[in-house]
């Protein structure tokens, strides 16, 4: 496995990051505080762990990544910028009439985009599917699934979840976004998942959990969970920080959905450029 | 009927799970199950799935037959129909069974967009479907075609007969889509054999030729009506029979076309309550072809059925043969 070291990574989800808020400024607002948040998950999850050819987005070999979270679209097209699948270019149709790059996630747009999410707690499920298939083609793909801790009420992630550790899925990589907001506030007082660990752990899947914005730990954990050598599924529990690099927006309260007028932007990538001198 | 009512009811242990076999004719026993494996031995993409009703569907012929290609995934329907459009993203064509009430109430969304919006390559199996058990609104799939109607890009099924599922396996694996289809299960009746029938997807059938009354009819109650015209024949009333298998995408020209012919009471009858299914979607068909005529529907109420023994509450809810007859003869 090529691996990029830690600065270069660094440097990467920067620019993924930024990728992000040049999308979010078409629109005016969007999911930018999650997209800042997952923005090192998601360069680890692509440009260290998984196995993919962005030339040949149905290479067969490659590793399987599911946007659970179709609202993350932002956050995908961010990185599947910045990994090859899309030209750089496209970034400014986010959202718009006809664009491949549409608000919440389907396959059938994007490049590189494996399922369509939107309706939540699809991820998981179609990933039990898809290890099932690709178990019986022993193929020795990975499939990659992200979801955010919001998400993690709805029912059928728990269905998956048992029948993931009962087909000893062990190509199942799981990841939670856990960055403690959803719709209606912070996730601990609309529906607390906790204890997270413990919960993945009775059903079986082995469980790690680390700080989503340490890109040293992110590698580390990418790395286990591959590298893991007992027969279950595996997850990752990414705490991060909505709005991370972006001062303003890791402070402000309310940002599940950011909306800001069209001065505000240029005051934005300053404080993102700002962020990476620290 | 009232809680009073029903005490007073004679306590008698109910036929619940029947046979709608009429009399007279033969029986194939699981037909859908010994189709799949026929298929399945020259098609190594099929797999199985259920959802804890595998010997209920007549999957588990196929699941003794192809242990290693069977999924069972408990009591989920929601991850199964998920899964299923998984295991279609790897090259995959999952047949995944449950009864018919689970599959379109519980999963709609699943279904919706797992499936559907994906265009992914899964047959879903509805067994038990409208009005074939007497226990209660939890088991009878009485509007199932109405739901999966309104989903783009599913296609939509209701056979009549052990003939037609044994040909539709094979018509829907080699369709590269979703497919939504009720069955019949255990001994299937033989009905359509003596009409030298062919299911073909999204085609409608003329079996009987009639000038007083045409029955356009889906599912089993192609086999009432057959029946019925049989029945009202010795009355002098000559009915045709137009059977319409793919609910969806309709067949809308020869169901205008045999409509549209003058003179003929046009009579839709399905096992299914009267929102949303084959009626409302032939005078949906009429309305946009601009075709004009008497037309009257034969299909279940619009309201939770009673528990009890299945032919009884086929006679009451009017999807009987006899019921049938009835209902044509009091409209002429």
């Amino acid at each position: 496995m090529d691996s990029l070291h830690n600065s270069q990574l660094a440097e990467r989800a920067h620019r993924v990051r930024h990728n992000a808020i040049v999308m979010a400024e078409v629109q005016g607002q969007g999911y930018l505080a999650q997209a800042l948040g997952v923005a090192d998950v998601l360069t680890v999850t692509y440009l260290h762990a998984m196995q993919c050819r962005p030339e040949d987005p149905e290479w067969e070999d490659r590793d399987r990544f599911l946007l659970s979270v179709g609202h993350y679209g932002i956050a995908h097209y961010a990185i599947l910028t910045e990994a090859g699948y899309l030209p750089e270019d496209e970034l400014v149709t986010y959202g718009c009439d006809d664009s491949r790059l549409p608000m919440s996630g389907m396959t059938s747009y994007t490049p590189g985009a494996e399922m369509s999410g939107g309706s939540i707690g699809l991820g998981l499920p179609m990933a039990v599917g898809m290890g099932l298939g690709l178990k019986r083609k022993q193929s020795d793909s990975f499939i990659y699934t992200l979801m955010g801790d919001g998400e993690l009420a709805e029912g059928p992630t728990w269905e998956a979840a048992n029948s993931a550790a009962h087909y000893k899925l062990d190509n199942i990589i799981a990841i939670v976004d856990f960055n403690g907001v959803q719709a209606d506030g912070p996730s601990r007082d609309i529906m607390s998942t906790e204890p997270i660990v413990d919960k993945f752990e009775a059903f079986g899947f082995y469980v790690q959990r680390v700080d989503g914005n340490d890109l040293p730990a992110l590698v580390e954990a990418f790395n286990n969970a591959r590298e893991h050598k007992e027969a279950r599924p595996r997850i990752i529990i990414c705490d991060t920080k909505m709005g991370k690099g972006v001062d303003s927006l890791e402070r402000r309260e309310k940002n599940h959905f950011i909306r800001l007028e069209g001065d505000d932007w240029p005051r934005v990538f300053e404080e993102l450029e700002s962020g990476r001198a620290k | 009927m009232s809680t009073a009512q029903k005490q007073k009811t004679t306590p008698a242990a109910p036929v619940i799970i029947a046979s709608s076999v009429d009399e007279g004719y033969p029986t194939t026993m699981a037909p859908f199950g010994n189709a799949l494996v026929a298929l399945a031995e020259e098609r190594p993409e099929i797999v199985g799935m259920s959802a804890d009703l595998a010997k209920y569907t007549d999957i588990h012929i196929f699941a003794q037959a192809f242990p290693d290609r069977f999924y069972q995934m408990g009591m989920s329907e929601q991850l199964m129909a998920t899964a299923a459009g998984g295991l279609s993203k790897e090259g995959f064509i999952p047949f995944a069974t449950t009864y018919a009430t689970f599959a379109a109430r519980r999963c709609y969304d699943f279904v919706s967009q797992a499936v559907a919006e994906q265009d992914a390559n899964v047959k879903l199996i509805g067994g038990l479907p409208g009005l074939t058990t007497g226990y209660g609104p939890s088991h009878q799939s009485t509007d199932d075609l109405a739901i999966f109607r309104a989903m783009p890009n599913l296609t939509v099924i209701d056979p009549c007969d052990a003939h037609e599922i044994e040909q539709l396996v094979p018509a829907i694996a080699n369709y590269n889509g979703p497919v939504y289809t009720r069955i019949l299960r255990g001994a299937v009746a033989r009905v359509l054999d003596e009409y030298d029938y062919r299911f073909e997807l999204g085609k409608a059938a003329l079996l009987r030729g009639g000038n007083d009354v045409l029955v356009i009819a889906t599912g089993f109650m192609t086999m009432r009506a057959l029946d019925a015209a049989k029945d009202l024949q010795k009355d002098g009333i000559d009915v045709a029979v137009l059977h319409v298998p793919t609910i969806k995408p309709l067949d809308e020209a020869t169901i205008a076309r045999e409509a549209a012919k003058s003179g003929r009471l046009v009579v839709v009858a399905e096992n299914h309550t009267v929102v949303g299914g084959l009626g409302e979607a032939v005078a949906g068909c009429l309305m946009r072809a601009d075709v004009s005529c008497s037309m009257r529907q034969i299909g279940l109420p619009d309201k939770f059925l009673d528990a009890g023994t299945l032919s009884v509450l086929q006679d009451r809810y009017g999807i009987s043969r006899q019921a049938v007859g009835n209902q044509i003869r009091g409209w002429l």
